[in-house]
C-alpha cells in the first residue's frame, strides 16, 4: 500500500494489489474503486466553502457526505472539509505526477 | 507504484472535468433555445420556431456525444443542472444575434478544452473534439447568414414574415 497524501484529518492510499484506493477518515478507513475516488472528489469539489461562514446558507456548518453509492456516511465540520479539499487536491496531484514517471 | 488511473482512464482527469462543464453548456443552450422557440410560436413565426426546436435538439446530441465520450473512456459524465434561462425577447433578430453569441462562447470554451489537451498532451480528447470545432464554424456560419438578411430586408412586418420564410427553406 502506498501513501500518497496526508493532511491534518485524513490520509490516501493506492494499493497495486488490488487495484484501488484507500481514504483513511481517522475512525475508519474506506476503500474506493477509482470510479468512487473520482465521485469523491467531485463531491467535495462541489462543496461551496464560504457558505459556510454565511449564518443563512449553512446554518450548522456542516457537510453530510455520502460515499460509494451511499454505503457510507459522513459528516464534517468546516475544518474538516478545508482538509478533505486539500487531501483530494493533492492526491490527484500526486497520481498525476505517478502518471509523468511511470515509463 | 502502478499507474491505476491510467489503466482506468483513457483521458486526463482536468480534461474531463472541462469536458463535464460542457455538457453543462450543451443542456443550456439546448434549453435556451427551446426559449426562442417558444418566443417564436407565441409570435406567430411559425418557421423560426421549427428552426429553433431543431436547434434545440442539436444541443442535446452535443451533450450527448460528450457525456457517453467521458464514460466509455472510464471517466464519469454529470447530468447537468440547468437554470437561468432567458425567455425575453425584444424581436427575431435579437433572438438571433443572441444565437450566435452564445454559438461564439460555445467556440471558444471548445477551443480552450483544446488548449487544455495539448498541455496535457491529450490527444485522444483532442482528436474527438475535432468534430466539435467543424460544427462550431458551421454554427456560427448559419447564424451570420440569417443575420444578414435582416440587414438586407429590414425587420418591418413583411420582412419579418418573408425572413421566416427563408429560415424554413434554409434548413
Ligand atoms: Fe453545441
Ligand atoms: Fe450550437
Amino acid at each position: 500500500m502506498n501513501l500518497l497524501y496526508k493532511t491534518y484529518y485524513y490520509s490516501s492510499y493506492q494499493c497495486d494489489q488490488g487495484r484501488c484506493f484507500y481514504v483513511d477518515f481517522g475512525h475508519k478507513r474506506v476503500k474506493l474503486s477509482f470510479c468512487q475516488l473520482l465521485a469523491l472528489r467531485q463531491k467535495v469539489h462541489n462543496i461551496d466553502i464560504s457558505s459556510h461562514f454565511d449564518k443563512d446558507l449553512n446554518y450548522s456548518g456542516i457537510e453530510i457526505l455520502t460515499l460509494c453509492n451511499r454505503e457510507h456516511l459522513f459528516v464534517f465540520d468546516t475544518l474538516q472539509i478545508i482538509d478533505l479539499k486539500q487531501l483530494l487536491k493533492a492526491t490527484f496531484g500526486i497520481l498525476e505526477l505517478n502518471s509523468l514517471v511511470v515509463p | 507504484m502502478k499507474d491505476i488511473v491510467r489503466q482506468k482512464i483513457g483521458i486526463n482527469v482536468d480534461v474531463m472535468d472541462l469536458l463535464n462543464e460542457q455538457i453543462a453548456k450543451e443542456a443550456h443552450s439546448a434549453a435556451a433555445y427551446l426559449a426562442m422557440a417558444s418566443w417564436c410560436d407565441h409570435n406567430g413565426l411559425v418557421y423560426s420556431a421549427d428552426f429553433f426546436y431543431k436547434q434545440s435538439n442539436e444541443e442535446r446530441e452535443h451533450m450527448l456525444k460528450i457525456f457517453k465520450f467521458i464514460n466509455e473512456n472510464g471517466g464519469t459524465a454529470y447530468s447537468p443542472e440547468v437554470s437561468n434561462i432567458n425567455h425575453e425577447f425584444n424581436s427575431l433578430q435579437e433572438i438571433f444575434e443572441t444565437a450566435l453569441d452564445q454559438e461564439i462562447q460555445i467556440s471558444k470554451s471548445i477551443h480552450n478544452i483544446v488548449t487544455k489537451c495539448r498541455k496535457v498532451m491529450d490527444y485522444g480528447t483532442e482528436n474527438f473534439l475535432q468534430w466539435f470545432i467543424q460544427e462550431q464554424m458551421e454554427e456560427e456560419n448559419q447564424f451570420r447568414r440569417i443575420l444578414e438578411m435582416f440587414d438586407l430586408m429590414g425587420t418591418d412586418g413583411l420582412a419579418l414574415k418573408l425572413i421566416d420564410e427563408r429560415i424554413k427553406h434554409g434548413e
